[in-house]
């Protein structure tokens, strides 16, 4: 169904990031947003985007925000870092959605739902680190990958899925001995994206733990988030609740603090 | 949601979060239709994977069961919690509970009667008296040894004992069973199971599109389990009747074992035995008796073989069938699979040691089985995506080979409908050795093709 030369083929079709956006990741590690809103009003797509992003509702601003300038003052460095990483996913993102029942709108969503969650648990746990912050806009390349291998698969995938409830990764590594999240962490080594991010996406899988305490923390917490977000009907209905399988267990101890952050009841 | 159809009983399983919302994308009625339409008697939503659930959650769950129990009659419920889980819904729902309960997938085929594996030990604990009994006496109905403890300190006690029991049983309820008529498939007779009281709604609940697809594959005996039949009434004696003078054309024969004559006048045997139907006090008398199975048709092809042979339209649709099986292991395997040769004739398997085999059926425009035999080992590996660990357990191998067959019935279906042609699909069967096969299809001619992934070669056959 799925071949490693197939994965291969993919890995090296993943671009480089483009040089504006490497240079405005370059300023905002220096801290200077100003050079840093000059440099990505330079890509089109990436203002864009931005100026997409940031006025959805679940940022909260009232007034509409239009310039890149404006949109990196009120975000501030690390969060601005967090929105040009989630644009570099969307560079993989496809035209057309087959396998989910997605588009740009609601892949945009997903994304804003994600970091805006993700900074609320960081902020509760007390963690400032700018790559930390980041680590979440890598989360939905999952989903893009998956959509890249599996979508004209689609009618095996349900037949299999109608006789065996059997989740893409697991279809994956089986067949390829590599899963969904090993091709995340390719990418974010194509995208020279900093360590610490590659290893919390393997975390946030649930089957493999890591062994740094505090990154397998941040692994559960992305992982329970992840299946928090994919419980929205919006997202069940795009086919995305079980695109992965759920791992209860590895989350079980965080669970409680995070129903009172996500005041669940 | 699509459901996962096992053994009779259709599966949804969320995961993360269930609240009002999120149930309601998750279940659709649609999807219920489209699960009962696979001939599930069962409808479960698992709970594994679900971390969290309110009440508002689960009440889109139970108004969709009510709906599909008042119009299916099909056991309805949840299945795969803990204590904690159980607890909870238990509480919700008090004394008002219209749906079952099943801590696992695995006690919830115990309850199915459309499983196969019977004569299960089974060690059962419930704090209500009721509910012990009742599900002692459906776990006993279905073939089962169910052991019951009366007391908490008693099931502690005995739960401990190792290998004592093949399964134990506690945190479940059943709420109102299944009535529609369950179907299962033993050696090479189908058997249906009837309950209650039966009248003019056993026309509802018994499926007869099943039934005459059966006939048209080749099976020729047909029994009601009515152990548990309180009464039956005129427009059931019609029903019966009817049902067995048109398969008479087929040399069909219809038995009831264990039907009770107490509440049902006694002439009513009589004018059924007039029909043609057969009257046994239990099933072992018919299952276990080898030459009564070869008299009433369930071991022998005999009845059918001028009648039922492989035709021109079958073997014009030959290579959407080959193409079908063919992708599935590819699918399954990442390996190129191969069409080696082809020719029409008997099953010819060259040998028998060591090989298992699974079938399917298909009916509609056109009807017919595809039988797939492979070397226990070569089985394993075309099904390694499915089976998550080593293995040499023959019953997984052969249930993971029916979930392979019954895909490769699901790209026949397709590739099928691509060209306007209609069929359906039956529940497939498996065979743990060549002889159990060759009972029911050694006579019978068809297009054998040999096959082969990677250097391992398996066997083809497609007949009518």
């Amino acid at each position: 169904m799925i071949t490693n030369e197939q994965i291969d083929s993919y890995i090296k079709k993943i671009p480089p990031a483009p040089k504006a956006l490497r240079e405005t990741l370059k300023l905002l590690n220096a801290e200077d947003l100003v050079k840093a809103a000059r440099a990505a009003q330079e890509d089109k797509a990436l203002s864009s985007y931005l100026k997409v992003l940031v006025n959805k509702p679940i940022y909260g601003f009232r007034t509409e925000v239009r310039e890149v300038s404006q949109i990196f003052g009120i975000l501030g460095v690390s969060r601005s870092q967090q929105a040009v990483y989630s644009y570099m996913a969307t560079l993989l993102s496809p035209s057309k959605w087959v396998l989910f029942k997605l588009n740009r709108v609601l892949f945009y969503n997903l994304q804003a739902d994600l970091s805006i969650n993700w900074q609320k648990i960081l902020l509760h746990l007390d963690i400032k680190d700018r790559d930390i912050l980041s680590s979440i806009s890598l989360l939905p390349a999952s989903i893009i990958v998956s959509e890249a291998l599996f979508c004209e698969k689609k009618k095996d995938i349900d037949i299999l899925r109608s006789v065996n409830p059997i989740d893409l990764n697991t279809i994956l590594q089986r067949l390829c001995g590599i899963d969904l999240f090993d091709i995340c962490e390719m990418i974010a080594h194509t995208w020279e994206m900093p360590q610490s991010i590659s290893e919390i996406i393997l975390a946030s899988s649930g089957l493999r733990p890591a062994s740094d305490q505090q990154i397998n923390q941040l692994g559960k917490w992305m992982h329970l988030l992840l299946f928090y977000t994919l419980s929205q009907p919006k997202y069940i209905e795009a086919e995305l609740n079980d695109f992965i399988d759920f791992q209860i267990d590895y989350v079980e101890d965080i669970y409680k603090d995070f129903s009172i952050l996500m005041e669940i009841s | 949601m699509r459901a996962v159809i096992k053994d009779g009983i259709g599966i949804f399983h969320p995961q993360g979060f269930l609240d009002g919302a999120s149930s309601n994308a998750i279940l659709s009625i649609d999807d219920i239709e489209a699960t009962v339409a696979h001939n599930a008697d069962m409808i479960l939503v698992s709970l594994k994977k679900v971390i969290f659930f309110n009440r508002n959650g689960l009440d889109s769950f139970v108004k969709m069961f009510q709906k599909v129990r008042t119009s299916n009659h099909s056991t309805v419920g949840f299945c795969d919690y803990d204590t904690k889980k159980y607890d909870a819904i238990m509480r919700f729902y008090k004394e008002d509970i219209g749906f079952s309960l099943f801590k696992s997938q695995e006690i919830a085929t115990l309850f199915s009667a459309s499983y196969k594996n019977q004569n299960k030990n089974i060690l059962l604990y419930n704090d209500d008296k009721s509910q012990r009994a009742a599900m002692a006496i459906e776990l006993h109905d279905n073939g089962h040894n169910p052991i019951i403890t009366q007391t908490l300190e008693e099931f502690n006690e005995k739960a401990h004992a190792k290998n004592a029991y093949d399964i134990i049983i506690t945190d479940t309820f059943l709420g109102q069973m299944g009535q529609k008529v369950a179907t299962r498939v033993t050696g090479n007779a189908i058997i249906y199971t009837v309950s209650s009281f039966l009248d003019a709604e056993i026309g509802n609940t018994f499926n007869i599109a099943y039934h005459n697809n059966s006939l048209n594959v080749g099976f020729r005996l047909f029994i009601f389990d009515a152990y548990k039949v309180v009464s039956m009434n005129i427009h059931a004696l019609n029903f019966f009747s009817k049902l067995s003078s048109s398969g008479a054309e087929y040399n069909a024969t219809i038995c009831f074992v264990g039907m009770s004559w107490d509440k049902t006048p006694k002439e009513f045997q009589e004018t059924l035995e007039d029909s043609g139907i057969m009257f046994f006090e239990q099933m072992d008398d018919i299952l276990q008796d080898k030459e009564l199975l070869k008299e009433l048709g369930a071991s022998s092809a005999a009845n059918i073989k001028d009648k039922r042979v492989i035709n021109k339209l079958i073997v014009t649709e030959l290579p959407n069938f080959v193409e079908a099986t063919v992708t599935t292991i590819e699918m399954m395997t990442n390996s190129t699979a191969a069409k080696e040769a082809a020719k029409i004739d008997k099953i010819a398997i060259k040998d028998s040691e060591g090989q298992i085999a699974s079938s399917i059926g298909f009916y509609g425009d056109i009807d017919g089985m595809v039988i797939l035999v492979f070397p226990t080992g070569i089985a394993k590996k075309a099904c390694e995506l499915l089976i998550s660990e080593e293995t040499d357990d023959t019953e997984l191998i052969l249930d993971t080979l029916a979930e392979l067959v019954n895909i490769v019935g699901g790209k026949v279906k397709t590739l099928l409908a691509d060209q306007n042609i209609s069929v359906d699909i039956t529940l497939p069967r498996t065979y743990p050795d060549i002889n159990a096969l060759l009972e029911i299809a050694q006579e019978k001619k068809g297009v054998q093709v040999d096959l082969s992934f990677g250097n391992d070669k398996f066997l083809f056959f497609l007949t009518r």
